[in-house]
């Protein structure tokens, strides 16, 4: 029941998501938990799944709402609301 | 402004937690998410400190006095910004709905840790939920607030139950592979998540209900004139 993948948003974003979730998943348990880790690996794999996401939050009119989102509460806040 | 609290303990390891965190969509339980993006990811110099910010894409029914007055897509986002610490061994998600939140919003945080009494072996979560509805009629924006705080309460208890059941089945294969762990634990987890998600559906819903709420507002007066002109005419 954990094999089967979750999709993208954007369908056409979901195979490179694919890739990029199992790369993640593996470095996650295999090296982040374990204290293993000193970057951010699975770039490739991430880069392209980006640069799909990206344009498909344009296109698919997500990109204003999640911006004021981000404004709201900054990822740079761990996602806590700043004060207004 | 209404609160909604909820505390469990899940009889997994906060490493297995935290990882199935990650994996936990698609399941049968959470339906309504149907999909699950990652849109930053981070991790700190000392390489101890992930924090990720997601999409999280919802599909779900809402009351039926909701879809009376909605249109469109039943499609909503919420957005999450997750930090996972190793130092402090936390799990921490912060989301709130990106749809209707003009409406309405729900913000919420949740928080998994090692039970203080049984570090190694059992991950205490703890969720908090703040529901506002910004709506100037408040009779609306109460009967949203009553409507959201219900629905999850309902979500809470049946998000248990589906843990409970996991639990049943998989106490015997759990120990064999961390693979079918991993499974598990995403059913345990979700449950949570899943009220995040529901009560958001709604709001979006209630944002294009209240302009229609207007658009309607503007039909029945035109046509309660024109009932009356017409009385008047006929007298």
């Amino acid at each position: 029941m954990g094999n089967v993948m979750s999709a993208s948003f954007a369908p056409e974003c979901t195979e490179l998501k694919g890739k990029y979730d199992k790369c993640f998943n593996d470095w996650y348990s295999e090296k982040f938990l374990k204290g293993l880790s000193v970057e951010n690996e699975c770039q490739t794999e991430w880069y392209e799944y980006m640069e799909c996401v990206q344009a498909s939050l344009v296109t698919q009119g997500v990109k204003p709402a999640l911006d004021e989102a981000r404004k709201e509460a900054p990822f740079e806040n761990d996602g806590k609301p700043v004060d207004p | 402004m209404r609160l909604f609290q909820n505390q469990h303990v899940f009889d997994y390891s906060w490493d297995c937690i935290t990882a199935a965190n990650w994996k936990k969509y698609p399941n049968e339980v959470s339906t309504h998410v149907v999909a699950v993006d990652v849109l930053r990811r981070e991790l700190d110099t000392t390489g101890k400190i992930l924090t990720s910010e997601r999409l999280i894409t919802c599909k779900q029914s809402v009351p039926q006095w909701v879809m009376m007055l909605v249109g469109g897509s039943n499609i909503s986002y919420v957005r999450e910004v997750s930090v996972v610490d190793l130092n402090e061994k936390s799990l921490v998600l912060r989301s709130y709905n990106l749809t209707g939140s003009n409406l309405l919003k729900v913000y919420e945080t949740v928080k998994y840790t090692p039970h203080p009494n049984d570090p190694e072996n059992r991950t205490l979560f703890e969720q908090e939920a703040q529901i506002t509805a910004y709506a100037t009629f408040t009779k609306v924006c109460n009967k949203i607030e009553e409507w959201s705080v219900n629905r999850f309460h309902e979500n809470a208890e049946k998000g248990k139950q589906g843990f409970d059941s996991v639990l049943v089945i998989l106490d015997e294969s759990w120990k064999q592979t961390d693979r079918i762990v991993d499974g598990l634990v995403e059913k345990v987890d979700e449950t949570v998540v899943d009220l995040k998600k529901t009560t958001d559906i709604f709001l979006k819903e209630t944002e294009i209900k209240s302009s229609k709420l207007a658009t309607y507002y503007g039909y029945f007066s035109d046509a309660f004139k024109r009932s009356n002109d017409m009385n008047s005419d006929g007298n």
